[in-house]
């Protein structure tokens, strides 16, 4: 499945509007939010039908996992939106992630699980709040928010931390020469790196589009104590396409709606997609991209100025001196 | 006290919501304490042991209550000896979570890191066996887990 979605659902109480565009969206929060009234309310129009009063507009079908759907149905789902309540424990298991990497179906999630095994985008991470637009109303209506907004970036950092252990670091490394850069060897471990760097002024650069896992540790730091500058594209390829490097339209046409690209059963994260295409598109050229080993014209003054024009003034490496 | 243990433990009951509807007692709806959790955490009135009124869903059962609330209720007044999973509360429960515990020696499960505000508390980490007295202590040791 791809692109993105738009679901309508409503009672005569209640009205949630909201679009899914990636294959993972999650869903946390306060309590008593609404979040699994949601999930009862799709129940209620698929168990009842018309019956239920229950009105859905979606050009997708709206279904409910729960654990007898999943031990007993899943393969017979195709081209749908999956709705999965909290509490539900088969979505942290290893199989749950190997059926999502294959499914041509979107999922939404309920659940506070950090769920490590599944690489979502750290903008697909959602609270429900009353909509202000349609205050005094009779009815409720909910919308949904994201939990994670860009921290403001500003100012120098002691040390860069990277996500990365191959080209990203490898090219971070030598553009911010003045800082040490290191790698955290893997989205997991970068809270625990940054909590052995206590005291100093971290840049965190990381993989939005697969972070999300991550998200809540990282924001707990900087809530209580620890200095982190985030930076989080949706990753190192997609930084390297967007800087247009390639001048090629179809590129710029691909980033402005990835959504309608990004083949769920084929690409488990946008970051995979980003990867495919670079390879793709970099072939026989003189910056053939590898993610294992940065090819070394990345690193010469010309390309990797231009890629840095990417990052944000604020934190942006001092390149000059490669000119 | 409150006794975290980070991840899953032999005891745990993972869906606590699950658990409530199947287990509580009318008397717990009544309680001052369930009122004022109800109150301050679905916004909504207890009118008797059956009946609760929700600005969103007009009067509802104990049964519609947020998941939240019913583990609240869970932690604060059943005996069957379970460890409940606290990640079923959002942050809004984290105070009355602590409340509890200054009431009686309270053990749960955690499988994110709630975020219990920025004063001063004790919360035993039983992962580690040891007292943690504010959230950046929490979070340091949280980490390693969940």
């Amino acid at each position: 499945m791809r692109g993105s979605h738009k679901i309508e659902i409503e009672n005569k109480r209640l009205r949630y509007d909201f679009a899914v565009k990636r294959n993972i969206t999650v869903i946390r929060g306060e309590s008593a939010t609404g979040k699994t009234t949601l999930i009862t309310m799709l129940q209620s129009l698929e168990e009842n039908g018309r019956d239920s009063g229950i009105r859905l507009h979606c050009d997708k079908p709206c279904l409910v996992f729960t654990t007898t759907r999943w031990k007993e149905s899943r393969d017979q789902i195709h081209e749908s939106i999956i709705f999965i309540d909290e509490n539900q424990k088969f979505v942290t298991s290893q199989e749950f992630a190997e059926f999502v990497a294959h499914s041509d179906n979107y999922f939404v999630i309920v659940t506070r699980e950090k769920l490590e095994n599944l690489p979502y985008s750290v903008d697909e991470i959602y609270g429900i709040r009353i909509s202000q637009k349609y205050a005094g109303f009779k009815k409720t209506y909910n919308e949904f928010y994201r939990i994670y907004y860009p921290h403001g970036i500003t100012g120098d950092a002691d040390m860069v931390v990277t996500e990365d252990s191959s080209s990203g670091y490898q090219f971070f490394k030598r553009a911010y020469q003045n800082i040490p850069c290191v790698s955290a060897n893997g989205k997991s471990s970068v809270a625990s790196k940054v909590r052995s760097l206590k005291g100093q002024r971290v840049l965190i650069i990381a993989d939005g589009a697969a972070f999300g896992s991550e998200m809540e540790r990282i924001e707990e730091l900087i809530l209580h104590g620890y200095d982190i500058i985030l930076y989080l594209p949706e990753s190192f390829e997609w930084l390297i396409l967007a800087s247009d490097i390639l001048s090629d339209p179809e590129i710029r046409d691909i980033l402005s709606h990835t959504e309608d690209f990004v083949e769920s059963e084929l690409y488990m994260s946008w970051e995979r997609y980003y990867t495919h295409l670079l390879v793709a598109k970099t072939q026989k050229t003189y910056i053939a991209y590898s993610k294992s080993t940065i090819n070394p014209n990345y690193l010469k003054d010309k390309v990797l100025n231009q890629i840095c024009e990417m990052v944000p003034r604020a934190i942006r490496p001092k390149v000059d001196h490669l000119k | 006290m409150l006794n975290v243990y980070f991840g899953s433990c032999e005891d745990e009951i993972y869906n606590p919501p699950a658990f409530f509807v199947n287990q509580y007692e009318d008397e717990w709806i009544t309680t001052d304490l369930s009122k004022e959790m109800i109150k301050d955490v679905d916004k909504s009135d207890v009118i008797s042991s059956r009946v609760i009124d929700s600005p969103v869903l007009g009067p509802i059962t104990p049964r519609e209550l947020s998941g939240g609330v019913q583990t609240l209720m869970l932690m604060a007044y059943d005996e069957s000896g379970y460890t409940f999973n606290a990640s079923s509360c959002g942050n809004n429960c984290a105070k009355w979570i602590l409340k509890i515990a200054e009431k009686k020696d309270l053990s749960v499960t955690l499988h994110n890191i709630m975020d219990f505000g920025n004063g001063m508390f004790d919360i035993r980490i039983l992962n580690e066996d040891k007292i943690v007295h504010n959230m950046q202590e929490f979070v340091e040791t949280a980490i390693d887990y969940v």
